[in-house]
């Protein structure tokens, strides 16, 4: 027996240095590093159902090099520390690509992190693709080479936002910015009051307060209405959208909102008849995308069990336009070499049913097309399983809704 | 005017809400001298079974079912769990109950999922009560402070005028004394622990309908029911209710301050060095509403740390 057993070990020696060269073939490893644990869960088990999604397609594509392309996941307990900490993790693993989307406080250290370590590690370099974490540092001050934003940001958003509502003649004269105190908050407020002019409004009174620590927002709703406010514009997401909501309709507050996140799931149903009227700028709208998009919503339906919305669309974008990436890079000794992979991600463009997306070079910004919808009882597709839904009012093409490059934005590029 | 007599109203009935929840938990720290940290999560199952029944049974029966049945989850949590780790002291009981808080909050997200769930005031609650300038003041909202008083009453006439409270307080004080006495302690402590416990999965089903029935209301809520229980006076039940007030006054009136410290410095001329230095000096009192019962529970313990009304330091 035991004989029989060495002969056997002899025999597999020559047989595992035949596979050498293939195993050295080393897969594409993607790490999700979101908050998949605590109070804002929901929001990354909404990206992670998006990049998913994605990548299990490019899977079936053939994935890259002949092999299925990795999914590693990690929790990071939706704080900068955690994510830090689970970052260290995820090189440890070996990955090649980091995805995160909740929260620009998380997005912010991954960023910085992901910098030092390229700059530590040259030949063993990360890329980060960002797909919701939206604060302008992280295309201007915090720039770099290996990370790229695949979502909108403050800028681009307000003017979708701002542009929309005044062709509808809803914006009125009057704007009243609150959001939330932190990188993302203070950049829309900034926003706000830089298209004060491009919307011929005045900013009558800004508001910054804690974030999704609020419970009564009622105080708010009173200030609002002192202040004479035709439109509130407000980048709030979670629970700081949901009861201010709430707290408008229940005192009765006449006033249009503009929001960035009306369709994270359960808003529309809490907020009720209070939301119709209300407007909001995103990323896909399945009315707006026609037979593509119609195709797109009944393929997510099929393997998630629900239409995409909030934030899963643009991180189905942005997956996508890394899987066209990837298939463009040839493989190095069986591996990806991912500075070379970045650098076709800035020439990679894709065509989803909302239109064209590529990314800019000088600051790693997507180019997209953005939907402008207002919350009606007419819309297509209904929300929370409401009578109501978001109708498109305006589509703007990736050129229309861009922003310019950032001037603080210095991007080092490796040779 | 308008906006100090609404800012008023908001913060005093955001108190009793307050208040609502943060009875039992002084309650049950003044009678176990335990904090118990799944306090909070009554109230979010309050909510939750509220927001089950009402389909089944209206929104009137299945507040006060809602309420019923928080009770007996935590009659069953004292009577199966708290009982048998007693002997091993509070710092055991302490990390029962905060063991018990996640499980209670992942059995939500198991069954409920993880976003808010559509619980709304009922079409015959939701109107305004009377309107001050343009603004209209929902009845629901006196409707959740009238409850809230009412508990209030109650209680103190339970504690205070009947021969229960009288058992109550003595195996509170007592234990053993009152136990010698021939009183059933053990029942004692059972009951007050379901009282306290039915009390918050009142406020849960009565609130979670105007504010937001999610599985975070707990971590949402918890916090400040803990910050109000210190400044209050451990185990005080008007120190609660003080406390609840003072909170939910000052978090309201501080939103419509716009002034910042450089303000105050300016009556000494020196706005220009303090708008130079930035940060803490220029800081909107109104961006730190949140922030202010945190200040508030610091200073508590620092000058008084028996809290308001509390009696044992």
């Amino acid at each position: 027996m035991r004989e029989s057993l060495r002969r056997l070990a002899l025999a597999a020696v020559p047989a595992l240095a035949a596979l050498a060269p293939t195993a050295q073939a080393a897969p594409v490893k993607i790490a999700i590093l979101e908050t998949l644990s605590g109070p804002q869960a929901s929001s990354g088990q909404a990206f992670r159902a998006g990049v998913r999604f994605a990548i299990d397609r490019m899977n079936a594509a053939g994935g890259w090099n002949g092999e299925p392309v990795q999914v590693l996941e990690y929790d990071n307990q939706g704080g900068p520390a955690g994510a830090s900490d689970k970052l260290k993790a995820a090189i440890a693993d070996g990955v090649h690509i980091v995805v995160q989307g909740a929260s620009s406080a998380i997005g912010g250290q991954i960023t910085e992190d992901v910098r030092k370590h390229n700059l530590r590690n040259p030949g063993r370099e990360i890329v980060y693709i960002n797909v919701g974490a939206e604060a302008m540092e992280l295309t201007g001050e915090k720039c770099n080479f290996h990370h790229f934003r695949f979502t909108a940001n403050a800028q681009v958003r307000t003017k979708a936002l701002v542009g929309a509502m005044k062709q509808a003649g809803t914006l009125g004269t009057k704007v009243y910015a609150i959001n939330q105190n932190y990188s993302w908050g203070q950049d829309m407020e900034r926003a706000i009051v830089d298209h004060a002019g491009f919307g011929g409004y005045t900013v009558v009174e800004k508001t910054l307060h804690d974030t999704n620590k609020i419970q009564d927002f009622a105080p708010y709703i009173s200030k609002i209405a002192a202040s004479g406010a035709d439109t509130v514009i407000t980048g709030n997401w979670s629970n700081d959208l949901l009861l201010m909501m709430k707290a408008s309709k229940a005192a009765g507050l006449k006033v249009r909102f503009g929001t960035v996140f009306l369709d994270q799931p359960g808003n529309v149903a809490n907020a009720g008849e209070t939301a119709i009227g209300h407007f909001i700028a995103h990323a896909f709208n399945p009315e707006a995308g026609g037979a593509d998009g119609a195709r797109f919503v009944d393929e997510f339906k099929a393997k998630t069990g629900h239409v995409p919305v909030f934030v899963e669309p643009q991180a189905v974008f942005g997956l996508e336009m890394v899987a066209a990436a990837l298939k463009a890079t040839r493989p190095v000794n069986g591996a990806l070499v991912v500075n070379q992979f970045a650098k076709a991600l800035e020439g990679t463009k894709l065509k989803t049913s909302m239109g064209d997306m590529s990314v800019r070079a000088a600051d790693h910004q997507v180019l997209m097309p953005m939907v402008v919808s207002v919350v009606t009882k007419d819309a297509k597709f209904k929300a929370d399983g409401t009578d109501m839904g978001f109708k498109p009012v305006k589509v703007l093409t990736a050129e229309e809704a861009a922003t310019p490059v950032q001037a603080s934005c210095k991007m080092q590029r490796p040779d | 005017m308008d906006t100090i007599v609404f800012a008023l109203l908001n913060g005093l009935i955001h108190g009793l809400l307050l208040f609502m929840v943060s009875a039992g938990l002084t309650l049950v720290f003044g009678m176990m001298g335990v904090l118990n940290f799944a306090h909070a999560s009554f109230y979010m199952l309050g909510a939750y079974f509220a927001y089950t029944l009402q389909g089944l049974v209206g929104f009137a029966a299945a507040v006060v079912l809602a309420a019923l049945l928080a009770g007996g989850v935590g009659v069953a949590v004292e009577r199966w769990f708290l009982r048998r780790v007693h002997h091993h002291g509070h710092a055991h009981e302490l990390l029962l109950t905060f063991g018990l808080s996640f499980i209670i909050a992942e059995t939500i997200k198991l069954f409920f999922g993880n976003h808010p769930v559509d619980y709304r005031v009922p079409k015959s609650l939701d109107f305004a009560a009377f309107a001050i300038g343009e603004l209209q003041y929902p009845f629901y909202r006196l409707l959740m402070g009238g409850v809230a008083l009412a508990m209030f009453v109650a209680l103190w006439l339970l504690l205070t005028r009947t021969r229960v409270g009288i058992v109550v307080r003595a195996a509170i004080y007592r234990p053993r004394m009152a136990e010698a006495l021939g009183h059933n302690v053990q029942f004692v402590f059972m009951g007050v622990f379901g009282v306290g416990a039915a009390l918050a999965g009142l406020a849960g089903a009565v609130a979670g309908a105007f504010y937001t029935t999610n599985p975070n209301m707990a971590l949402e809520i918890g916090v400040m029911v803990f910050v109000i229980v210190v400044v209050g006076g451990l185990g005080s039940l008007g120190g609660a209710m003080a406390a609840s007030l003072l909170i939910g006054v000052v978090t309201s009136l501080a939103v419509g301050v716009d002034r910042s410290a450089a303000d105050l410095l300016a009556l000494v001329g020196a706005r220009e060095w303090a708008q130079g230095i930035g940060g803490l000096l220029t800081l909107k009192v109104s961006s730190l509403a949140a922030t202010i019962p945190f200040a508030l529970m610091l200073l508590i313990l620092l000058v008084r740390p028996r809290g308001l009304m509390g009696e044992k330091n």
